[in-house]
């Protein structure tokens, strides 16, 4: 065979094929685009430069390996999904006298290119929406937009690694999938019957077991070391239960529904019952892994959104001032350093940066958390004394040693940054004191800044994988209308053949393609409202116990995933009504 | 009595812009009566399906009417044509046109269960016409688990469960091995002799056109010539047909 022959086959079966092949494309150009930027921002040397940056690093260099997993799972499936469906015509190319090496050579190139195109246009999609995307990210962070992003080297390298082996996974997959089947068996793979499978109903006993147990849990659970800990078996017994109630709970009503003669034969619920009879088998699977993926993408993002927006709620409890500045004085104070001095010094100091010191001498307050029993002297002269724990409750008989000076500042937040570090070698130019000694400043802006490099960052990788959830989970979709599409086709031209009127039967049809996509949606909303209380027992862990703001993080994120899934099957239901028609004609 | 009645039927398909005009029939007319089994020959292309499209009322003429049982097609709107065609016609087509999502009893009712037949009737008459046509056993089963003849007898109980004042057949043997083929056909000369059924069949096997009472040839959308079987047997009757095949064939070469 001539030079270039399998290249050109290939060619040719991507290119006709590209209903199938151009999202499968695009979804690699899409995991492969994200990826590069996780990889990409995990290595730019430029992020560590700004405040927060050092957190945000860190967090995307923990994303990337479980990135990197989810992509390559990702990718594999899809190939899967497509080579699944094309085994008849591998027969028919054995029948026309290919052999299974030739078929092979063939399936490498397509493979190639479709992976190839992906890659390059995935790092083009990289590149241009990178330096939007990392602006994004410094506005997240709070930092200045001063920085261009250029990718890390490392992240051409790295998505190089992904791609290739990818394509060795999935070329080797495809080719065992030619190489243990004969063409007789081949061409007839896509009629085989469709069986029940068996202990249909303990399954979904199991299934609904599972998940209500999961759900009980998740409900209850309120305390949160516990909560961390078995967030990640909940998790797996969720998604269990999901596979279990979509493939055996989907057929054990339907059968039920089915044995109810009455109701089974009358028109509409006779076609659209054993037309839901036939999607469940088919897509059960498909529609439970939509489910998983929108889940894990509400979840990530209601997670990460709630505590990017809680930020100034955990922050409020462990600042009741803005600034807590500690003075270590010792046993032996020294008198010329008194509060009265400090504080009109930093209030002079402050006003020169334009800010505008506050809290009277009421506010400042001073606390000491060892008693009068532990043998301390007398409180520093002017600083108002308050006894108290660790709870900022006073105790009896505590009596002051160290001071803590406290106080707001108003102003412009950056500027406010800059003056409280500046604190220690302030204080210490103009009392001539070790910086050490008078450097102890706790304050709200750093902690603030941590937080939105911390919290930005860890939205911005949330938001990330749910680019790549919603990849996956609109290609599923569309993989599923287009084979539905084929097969409806002649259903609806017998039905009508049959004497069912067209309009009747639109209307069933619709019904089923409805139901189908919203089952996943109205469970994801399920798992939602369930997983939302103990995310929040999660989120306590950082301070955060608002289960209000959570929740309305998760209205409003799982409200705008519905509206994104909604656009996604308006779309490919175009697909899908287009391969249809509703002829009556072949 | 008369139960079809074709009275100048024309069909020109013209292409989307209107340059190209293809007449699939010039002007046909035929009737049927009641209780006959009649056979449609013809070569493909010849415009036997385009007639059988518009006998089912899936198609319509560009001009011509047909009547069954006196009602003009052209009378019955639209919306309740569906109707009209459940409630009168029953098709058998050559590739069977089963459901795969229902097993061979619900594809058999499915008329039924679209003119919201009672339960009990539904069943009651499923099991004379299942009996019948010998697919009793083979009721539970799906489309994919039994095999061609066995769907296409499938396919005539759904045909003519709803006891049809008309039977359209198209090749119904056309994807049926020779020995399936034969025990079609004898099903469907019961179901005319014992039944009563009123049966058009569209066929280009001389074989299966020999089972009926009378067959009509159609060449370039004409009906070319008709052949009565009388008290002829199926053999002679085959023979016949063949001969007149023949003479249909080399009237094609010389008109070119």
């Amino acid at each position: 065979m001539g030079k270039g022959f399998y290249r050109k086959l290939a060619w040719a079966n991507v290119r006709r094929s590209r209903e199938v092949y151009l999202p499968y494309l695009l979804a690699a150009a899409i995991i492969g685009g994200v990826y590069f930027l996780v990889v990409g921002m995990a290595f730019a040397d430029k992020l560590s430069g700004i405040p927060g940056g050092d957190n945000a690093r860190m967090l995307f260099a923990m994303g990337t390996t479980v990135f990197t997993i989810f992509a390559f799972c990702f990718l594999f499936s899809i190939n899967r999904f497509l080579v699944k469906r094309r085994k008849r015509e591998f027969g028919l190319y054995g029948v026309l006298g290919l052999s299974k090496g030739h078929v092979a050579r063939i399936l490498l190139w397509e493979n190639a290119m479709v992976l190839l195109g992906g890659l390059a246009l995935g790092i083009l999609f990289a590149l241009v929406l990178g330096k939007l995307l990392f602006l994004l990210l410094l506005k997240l962070m709070r930092a200045l937009p001063s920085l261009e992003f250029s990718p890390s080297p490392v992240a051409y390298v790295a998505i190089t690694g992904l791609f290739g082996a990818v394509y060795l996974a999935t070329s080797a997959y495809n080719l065992a999938q030619v190489h243990l089947s004969n063409p007789i068996q081949l061409l007839q793979s896509e009629r085989r019957g469709e069986r029940d499978s068996r202990f249909l109903l303990p399954k979904a006993l199991l299934g609904a077991l599972l998940l209500g147990a999961a759900y009980y849990f998740a409900w209850t659970i309120q305390n949160t070391g516990l909560a961390m800990g078995v967030f990640f078996l909940l998790v797996l017994m969720v998604i269990f239960a999901t596979y279990l109630l979509f493939n055996a709970g989907s057929i054990a009503i339907l059968r039920l529904l089915r044995a109810n003669k009455g109701f089974y034969y009358k028109p509409t619920h006779f076609v659209t019952i054993s037309g839901m009879f036939h999607r469940m088998r088919q897509n059960a699977s498909s529609l439970a892994t939509i489910c998983i993926l929108s889940t894990m993408l509400t979840v990530t993002l209601t997670g990460t959104l709630s505590l990017y927006l809680g930020q100034e709620e955990t922050l409020g409890p462990l600042y009741p001032y803005d600034v807590r500045y500690y003075i270590i004085q010792g046993e032996e104070p020294n008198p010329d350093i008194t509060p009265a001095a400090i504080d009109a010094f930093l209030a002079q100091e402050a006003q020169k940066q334009g800010l505008l010191m506050t809290g009277e001498a009421d506010s400042r307050l001073v606390f000491t958390e060892r008693t009068q029993d532990e043998g301390y002297g007398q409180p520093i002269e002017g600083f108002e004394v308050v006894y108290a724990d660790s709870d900022w409750q006073p105790l009896p008989h505590s009596v002051y040693l160290d001071g803590n000076l406290y106080f707001d500042l108003a102003g412009d937040g950056e500027a406010c940054l800059a003056f409280v570090e500046e604190i220690p070698a302030l204080m210490s130019a103009a009392f001539q004191v070790p910086a050490e000694d008078y450097g102890q400043v706790r304050d709200i802006f750093t902690a603030r800044q941590d937080g939105y490099g911390l919290y930005g960052g860890l939205l911005f990788l949330g938001a990330f994988f749910s680019i790549l959830f919603l990849a996956v989970a609109v290609l599923m979709l569309y993989f599923k209308q287009i084979t539905e599409g084929y097969e409806d086709k002649d259903r609806f031209a017998i039905l009508q053949k049959v004497g069912m009127e067209q309009r009747q039967v639109k209307k069933t049809i619709n019904a089923q393609v409805l139901w189908v996509f919203f089952l996943p949606l109205l469970m994801t909303i399920l798992h939602m409202v369930f997983a939302s209380k103990i995310l929040t027992r999660m989120l306590g862990a950082f301070q955060m116990n608002n289960w209000g703001l959570v929740l309305a993080c998760a209205a409003g994120i799982t409200g705008g995933f519905a509206l994104l899934y909604l656009l996604a099957y308006k779309l490919t239901a175009r697909v899908y009504y287009r391969l249809v028609r509703w002829g009556v004609g072949k | 009595m008369e139960l079809l009645k074709i009275q100048n039927v024309k069909k020109v398909y013209t292409t989307k812009l209107g340059f190209n005009q293809c007449v699939a029939l010039k002007n046909v007319s035929f009737s049927v009566s009641e209780g006959e089994f009649v056979a449609i020959m013809g070569a493909s292309g010849s415009g036997k399906t385009t007639l059988l499209n518009i006998i089912a009322s899936l198609d319509k003429p560009t001009s011509g009417q047909v009547l069954l049982a006196g009602t003009p097609f052209s009378s019955i709107r639209d919306r309740d044509l569906s109707k009209f065609r459940r409630d009168n016609l029953g098709f058998v087509f050559q590739e069977f046109n089963l459901l795969d999502t229902f097993s061979l009893k619900d594809n058999i009712l499915l008329p039924l269960v679209l003119s919201q037949t009672p339960v009990k009737e539904m069943e009651a008459r499923l099991e004379p016409v299942a009996s019948m046509l010998g697919i009793r056993h083979l009721l539970s089963k799906f489309p994919y688990e039994v095999s061609g003849g066995e769907k296409q007898r499938a396919a005539v109980a759904r045909a003519v469960i709803t006891e049809p004042r008309l039977l359209l057949a198209d090749e119904p043997t056309g994807a049926l091995d020779s020995k399936s083929s034969v025990e079609l056909l004898e099903n469907f000369s019961r179901l005319n002799r014992e039944a009563g059924r009123t049966i058009l069949m569209v066929t280009h096997s001389a074989m299966a056109a020999s089972y009926a009472g009378r067959v009509l040839f159609i060449k370039d959308g004409d009906i070319f010539a008709q052949l009565y079987r009388g008290e002829e047997d199926n053999r002679g009757f085959f023979d016949r047909i063949v001969g007149n095949l023949s003479v249909l064939e080399d009237g094609g070469s010389s008109n070119g």
